[in-house]
């Protein structure tokens, strides 16, 4: 009698909480998609601007100390999947996001889908600066689409590989050129006790950039559905040459970006690592005993003689829904991401590796570099940039399928199915993700 | 079980109870490369003092500022959560009135509430009214704590004798006047457990700060060591800060909990009297 | 409410049975409203709010057009739910949990049990100093605990690493139980304190007669302290039971350590890789059921602790 009465009493304040925000709860998306006018703001102007990339504080401060009119406020969070996005989609369903966000390339069709980017084709000199930028990043924050700017290319992530030059020489490996090569050194490598490289469970996306580099795609939206297809054969390639290495335990199970991982490269035990240019730094930093040791070649190639670069990461400064300006925003993006000044600081700061043209000639990317024995990796890195393919789509959900895959990618670790085990998983669970939010997919 | 055995367990659970602190100790000593190379147990180069003065140094000093906000919602928070669980507690050990079981059954419940259930629509909630990424955001919510008031009850009615709060009235004491003079000192050592009790929680808390705030300047430590931890991608020398931060950060609790442990012990103590 | 704070919240104590005089009118009116009136009003906002809250979220779904069309919540009803009991993931982790409270609680407060009948016993010199340095763990939160865990389990950075070289802690098979060592670890000595304060609230008078017949001490112990405290024992265990399903800071940071730890690994974490998608609606519905379930136990708690007092 008793419990029943209280379980009323829940009920009936639950209910009643629910007539209370029943009320509450208006506003949320309206606009359209379509490029609405741009047009300056009077008087001065604040905008905020989320990221996480490190001592892009500074930068800021330059373009705060030449435009007393337009003065930016940098709050820095976790990483984007560590909770920025996250809090990015909260903010904006509640209408108060910041005016600027940092949005990787892959995630650019999640916040579109969710109606939370500002489409700033018609602010001035936004459609003007499409030359500026590298092929392939315009494709990604345009979605390919007429009069559609949603966000302004900040940084790429072309891949090649680094590897331990003095243990290949020592050991009379040739530095593998193709895959088929790598698979080779991998269990000459193994003979000497150690690894050629790790497979990383969590890192989806730098599956997804090899996968990028076999001209494979993952999501298709051309067609006014979207079609998924990790499980396509050129994605089924890669998993299955990544799977023949780790069921013959020629690469190292050590999850990425721990101290373990670090101390792998820094011992030694780890020869190469098929990684990004932003990779540069974290190798030199993980693995300071190593310093002088490195170098840096083009991926391997899955045909000999062939010239495919993948790319892992790379991200875009985008005007999220709400910004009440959108111009002042959409030039402060401008600057940070096209101007030599903003650039050169944020290569200094964080190593960014710009997205225009003129960027990848800049006088800091142009010398040799100690840690990898002097060598101008950044030619290579150039080099690889001109190799991507422009045409890549990423689909709506990817944190989603990020997630999905890396469980599956985890279990195989752990000793059970395969990777292209994983890719299926990851494909259904995605197709099931897409279809709970309404959004139109063609199996 | 003869003495030795009984030492032997005892001595043994201390070392499990310690070891991984003072492996934390050793650690936040260490310099950034003997915390790779050298055993983590003993002491590389004793570094603590200017690992901490980097440590507060790094970044503008955002760290001590981050201790600070935690100082501040924490203490703060604690402080005015006991006052008012405290006073509900009390009234309802203390007061005969309709609905009070039912009220206490209530905030039983809430007791139960998953917290992922609460961050999400009260960030919502706050941006209604254009609140996140304040102070109160995270502050607020963290006053009501109903774990608080289940104890302040049982307190109440087992240290305030009905008998004296009559005398009190016959002296023509106020009720509230009764309340923070003669229940407040019989209460006290309830109340300090749920002061330290809410302390802690509100100074282990990050889910919600991590969904509330955007300005770096409001962090709470936990979720300032978490923002660091996710950066260790990009600037690795930053696990060192970490380490560090993660010892520096507990310092606190243990000296409250070492200072303060005459009173929560006699509070648990005479709660499970009645 | 953390969960931290849902861990800890492992109350040994019955309710107070109310006063017995009988008094027809209410006394004190304005006094009781103004006691009650702070916290009520902060519980209805940050409590019961958000979880309406939560509810209203749950009956919607999503609707829109083509590829980029924006998103429309509409009534949806119980769609999200039917969503929910086809999530096998969902379920998964809640099997999971429930293993693991089954588990971990009994070894936890076994544990602390035997460490409290130390102290209370006269074999034990020392007890000021053990009593604090079992209760500091506490002090350092589960995400710092974690982290710590984590290295101490690493093959190659731990100082242990002739047992964890061989011994791989955070293998799938064994990641759950690494994980229940660290909530013991932060926990034990938090519970051995409870059931030390009520093992003190013993009058010793109670003892005297046992010694004089010549009871050993484990007699002592097995025979008297033991049946006295199983009241707060039972009632800590079902608490911590349902703490468990809460858990979410360890497992989440244990992702950096291993890749053993699924994205859905705990109920918690799987409301939270949901509302990341986003997808808001579910994620609401998958808190409610949860909420709902802890409610069942606790209700369940609360009549088994009231027909024990009672009989």
């Amino acid at each position: 009698m008793h419990l029943t009465r209280s379980m009323r009493i829940v009920a009936l304040g639950v209910a009643s909480a629910i007539a209370l925000t029943g009320c509450a709860s208006s506003g949320g998306s309206t606009s359209g998609s379509g490029a609405a006018a741009c047009a300056p703001s009077d008087g001065k102007v604040e905008l905020s601007f989320t990221s996480w990339i490190p001592g892009i504080d500074k930068v800021v401060d330059l373009w705060n100390a030449e435009n007393p009119n337009i003065q930016v406020t940098v709050q820095t969070g976790p990483n984007g999947n560590g909770g920025t996005y996250k809090n990015f989609f909260n903010q904006i369903t509640a209408g108060n996001a910041p005016d600027l966000g940092q949005i990787e390339y892959d995630a650019l069709p999640n916040f579109r889908v969710q109606d939370g980017l500002e489409n700033i084709a018609s602010c001035a000199n936004v459609l003007d600066s499409k030359s500026k930028f590298i092929d392939w990043t315009w494709n990604q924050v345009t979605f390919g689409e007429d009069n559609a700017v949603y966000g302004i290319p900040q940084d790429t992530g072309p891949m090649a590989m680094y590897y331990r030059k003095d243990l290949f020489e020592k050991a009379g490996i040739p530095v593998p050129t193709t895959w088929d090569e790598y698979a080779t050194a991998a269990a000459a490598i193994r003979q000497q006790g150690g690894y050629i490289t790790n497979f990383p469970q969590n890192d989806v996306n730098w599956f997804a950039g090899l996968v990028w580099q076999a001209n494979g795609q993952w999501f298709d939206s051309s067609t006014g559905s979207w079609k998924v297809s990790l499980t396509s054969p050129e994605s089924t390639k890669v998993a299955d040459y990544w799977q023949n290495l780790i069921s013959g335990g020629l690469v190292s199970k050590v999850p990425a970006w721990t101290d373990e991982w670090n101390n792998a490269y820094n011992t030694g035990s780890d020869w190469t690592w098929i990684s990004a240019v932003w990779g540069a730094n974290s190798i030199s930093s993980g693995a300071p005993d190593t310093s002088g040791d490195w170098a840096v070649a083009p991926m391997p190639q899955w045909k000999a003689g062939d010239n495919a670069a993948g790319n892992w990461g790379g991200s875009s400064t985008a005007v999220l829904k709400g910004s009440k300006h959108p111009y002042e925003a959409a030039q402060f993006a401008l600057w940070l991401n096209t101007s030599d000044e903003a650039l050169t600081a944020l290569n200094k700061e964080a190593n960014l590796y710009p997205a225009t043209k003129a960027g990848l000639s800049l006088p800091v990317l142009a010398d040799g570099v100690p840690f990898y024995g002097d060598q101008k990796i950044y030619d290579v890195f150039a080099k690889a940039s001109s190799q991507v393919n422009p045409d890549f789509t990423w689909g709506p959900t990817m944190t989603q399928t990020y997630a999905d895959v890396a469980d599956g990618f985890g279990q195989v670790l752990g000793g059970t199915g395969t990777l292209s085990d994983a890719l299926k998983t990851g494909q259904d669970k995605t197709i099931a993700a897409l279809k709970a939010q309404s959004i139109p997919v063609v199996q | 079980m003869s003495r030795t055995a009984a030492m032997i367990v005892m001595l043994v659970s201390t070392v499990y109870f310690l070891l991984p602190v003072w492996w934390l100790f050793t650690s936040a000593s260490k310099t950034r490369e003997q915390f790779g190379n050298t055993n983590g147990l003993v002491f590389g180069d004793f570094n603590l003092f200017q690992n901490i003065g980097q440590l507060f140094a790094y970044n503008d000093g955002i760290y001590l500022r981050w201790m600070l906000n935690s100082v501040l919602y924490a203490g703060a928070g604690a402080l005015i959560g006991t006052v008012i669980s405290a006073m509900c507690g009390y009234a309802l050990a203390k007061y005969r009135f309709p609905g009070r079981e039912l009220i206490f059954n209530v905030v039983l419940g809430g007791v139960l509430v998953p917290a992922t259930a609460l961050a999400l629509p009260l960030f919502l909630i706050f941006s209604q009214v254009g609140a996140t990424n304040t102070f109160w955001s995270v502050f607020l919510p963290s006053l009501v704590n109903p774990f608080g008031v289940y104890l302040a009850r049982i307190y109440a009615s087992a240290s305030v004798p009905d008998e004296l709060l009559e005398a009190a009235r016959i002296d023509g004491s106020g009720e509230v006047r009764t309340f923070f003079t003669v229940a407040r000192r019989l209460m006290t050592p309830a109340l300090v457990t749920i002061f330290l009790f809410q302390f802690v929680a509100i100074w282990n808390n990050f889910f919600l700060p991590l969904i509330m705030l955007r300005d770096e300047s409001l962090f709470p430590v936990t979720l300032g060591l978490y923002t660091w931890n996710s950066q260790v991608n990009q600037i690795p020398e930053i696990r060192t800060y970490v380490i560090i931060g993660a010892f520096v950060s507990i310092i606190p609790l243990v000296i409250a909990f070492l200072s303060l442990q005459r009173f929560w012990q006699s509070g648990l103590g005479s709660g499970s009297l009645k | 409410m953390t969960t931290a704070e849902l861990a800890e919240s492992r109350p040994v104590l019955k309710p107070a049975k109310p006063a017995r005089s009988a008094r027809p009118l209410v006394k004190h009116k304005r006094a009781i409203l103004l006691f009650l009136a702070p916290f009520g009003v902060l519980f209805a906002l940050f409590y019961l709010l958000p979880i309406g809250y939560a509810v209203y979220q749950s009956l919607l779904v999503v609707q829109r057009d083509g590829t980029f069309g924006p998103p429309v919540e509409v009534f949806g009803g119980l769609t999200q739910y039917v969503a929910v009991f086809q999530n096998e993931a969902f379920w998964a982790s809640v099997g999971r949990v429930l293993l693991f409270g089954v588990v971990q609680v009994p070894v936890m407060l076994g544990f602390a049990l035997v460490l409290a009948l130390l102290l209370d016993s006269p074999l034990v010199k020392g007890k000021k100093f053990f009593r604090l340095a079992y209760f500091v763990p506490y002090a350092v939160p589960g995400v710092i605990a974690a982290i710590m865990w984590g290295y101490l389990y690493s093959p190659n950075l731990s100082p242990f690493t002739a047992l964890t070289g061989s011994f791989e802690f955070l293998s799938p098979q064994f990641v759950l139980w690494a994980i229940a060592n660290v909530v013991t670890w932060v926990y034990v000595g938090y519970n051995m304190l409870i059931i030390y304060s009520s093992l003190l609230a013993i009058p010793s008078e109670i003892y005297e007669a046992a010694k004089l017949d010549g009871a050993s001490q484990l007699q002592i112990a097995l025979r008297i302290k033991i049946p006295l405290v199983v009241p707060a024992i039972t009632l800590t265990a079902i608490f911590s039971i349902i703490g468990t399903l809460q858990l979410l800071a360890e497992p989440q940071v244990f992702r950096s350590f291993t890749s053993s730890v699924s994205s859905t690994f705990t109920p918690n974490m799987a409301v939270y890789a949901t509302s990341a998608v986003p997808n808001v609606n579910l994620a609401a519905a998958m808190s409610v059921v949860l909420a709902l379930a802890t409610f069942a136990m606790s209700f369940a708690f609360l009549k088994f602790t009231q027909r024990k007092a009672d009989a």
